[in-house]
């Protein structure tokens, strides 16, 4: 292959790149946001600087992807820990686990998303949404939220909306070939095109299970603050360097 | 988190990094390799510029069973390596590689540029026939069988030794935020510390499958030349940047 052709690939192999080029269009990307207290000084030491925490609450989230552009199909769990990052208040991406390597391999790679391969699990059980995790053939994380019980209610959604298209900043970590960071960075994103199919809040409970690979449960659990259950289409664009660690 | 530990991470996740600092030592480390003779145009077309292919077309099609590797665990891989030329001296050049561990899969890309995604590869002992299979999501790509330790290697386990501390090489490609390439480069390494413990040479068959993203049967198979089989310990360590994509396109 040809030096200009080898410039010309989106990602690596060579022969069938693990993902093409960006902007990536989700349909009927499906969210279950279990929000809760948990302890400041935990919460403190998984932000990096300079992002400061605003309160003690945070997020665990399954994310059901049916039909992801470039992607393909697949299930997500991350944990988000609201910041201020310049006096804005973001959404940052502490752990992700995910179940497909192309969006795990071009989440590491573009944006710097935290991700591991892990096998999470989101789907309407009975009466009750439920979201799983295994990590290694462990279960590390359950949550659980009541179905669809405020259909009806009369408020708007503006908030709720608001907080999808969040900025989300990542911290990416790559490697030289030496080993020693190479790009060191805090990337900042934002969802594009956002169209909320549905969106319900209700009564919701999690469970984390201490694991050393994926350590969700590092941030404890001290009291529960309800969920989250919304079906979206959203373009999920590139993303921009906010700050440069090595800069 | 302070910047201090930031800047001392060896990869994402912060919270529990994926993969820690090498170098990393594989103990017990089992080879299945099939060498067959396959298309030269094709084959041009498989390996990046400044390399140069071998001029008698072989590929080795590899099963690797990892069951004891510092930092990324248990596991298993599947690939392709092509023995090719970069400025005239012999270096081996890894083309598509199939495992089954993500550790390795983000410290493989993200270090060295192997060019590795997921998949269910396998190496067994099945009966009298070294067997390796490679599903990729959920179908079987590729299928590998040799006679069991029939003969030992020609030069014994010192050749083979030798053999493993030939310089490989890998395309690495890493992105920018914003979608245009960060890194690409030629990236090459040498084992270390290899101490082989048996090695065998057998008839083998290779069986590839079309797969759009697993195409390791882009490359046809013409002829089987043989099959190898050893087992060793070695040490991975860092690599070094052997060709520049951007910087000499920008010269």
């Amino acid at each position: 292959m040809k030096k200009s052709d080898v410039l010309g690939l989106a990602s690596m192999p060579l022969q069938s790149p693990t993902y093409p080029r960006g902007p990536y269009r989700f349909f009927n990307r499906q969210y279950l946001i279990l929000n809760y207290k948990t302890d400041a000084a935990a919460l403190r030491e998984a932000l990096p600087e300079p992002l400061e925490p605003v309160g003690d609450q945070v997020s665990v989230q399954w994310l059901d992807l049916p039909d992801g552009e470039g992607f393909g199909a697949y299930a997500a769990t991350a944990q988000i820990i609201p910041c201020k990052f310049k006096g804005e208040t973001c959404n940052f991406v502490s752990q992700m686990y995910v179940d497909n390597c192309a969006p795990l391999a071009g989440g590491r790679e573009i944006w710097g998303y935290p991700m591991k391969h892990g096998d999470p699990v989101l789907k309407i059980s009975s009466d009750t949404i439920l979201g799983e995790l295994h990590y290694a053939g462990t279960h590390v994380a359950t949550g659980t939220m009541v179905y669809k019980h405020d259909a009806f209610r009369e408020r708007d959604l503006v908030a709720e909306c608001k907080a999808l298209e969040r900025t989300q900043i990542t911290l990416k970590v790559i490697p030289g070939v030496n080993g020693k960071p190479e790009i060191a960075q805090l990337v900042a994103i934002n969802f594009t095109d956002c169209k909320m199919k549905g969106m319900w809040t209700g009564q919701a409970r999690l469970e984390l299970v201490p694991a050393v690979n994926c350590p969700l449960a590092d941030l404890p659990i001290l009291q529960m603050a309800g969920g989250v259950h919304m079906v979206t289409d959203m373009t999920l664009p590139y993303g921009r360097v906010v700050h440069d660690y090595l800069a | 988190m302070k910047v201090e530990k930031i800047l001392s991470l060896p990869s994402m996740p912060a919270a529990s990094p994926s993969y820690p600092m090498g170098p990393y030592r594989f103990v017990n480390r089992e080879y299945m390799i099939i060498t067959y003779v396959t298309d030269h145009e094709l084959l041009l077309n498989a390996v990046p510029e400044p390399l140069v292919p071998n001029v008698d077309c072989h590929v080795l099609y590899e099963w690797i069973r990892m069951p004891d590797s510092s930092g990324f665990g248990d596991y298993t891989e599947s690939g392709i390596v092509i023995p090719c030329t970069f400025n005239g001296e012999a270096i081996n050049y890894t083309c598509q590689m199939y495992l089954n561990d993500e550790p390795p899969i983000s410290g493989g890309r993200e270090v060295w540029g192997f060019p590795k995604k997921f998949a269910q590869p396998k190496l067994q002992v099945s009966s009298d026939t070294l067997t390796g299979t490679l599903d990729y999501a959920g179908q079987l790509v590729a299928m590998g069988t040799m006679a069991y330790k029939h003969e030992i290697a020609p030069g014994g386990i010192e050749a083979t030794a030798k053999g493993m501390t030939k310089t490989q090489c890998n395309l690495k490609i890493i992105p920018d935020v914003d979608g245009k390439l960060k890194i690409c480069q030629l990236v090459a390494y040498n084992l270390t510390d290899v101490t082989i413990k048996g090695s065998w040479v057998s008839p083998a068959r290779l069986h590839l499958i079309p797969h759009v993203n697993a195409p390791a049967a882009d490359l046809p198979i013409k002829r089987i030349v043989g099959g190898r089989h050893f087992l060793g310990d070695l040490t991975l360590p860092h690599g070094r940047v052997l060709f520049d994509y951007v910087k000499d396109q920008a010269a």
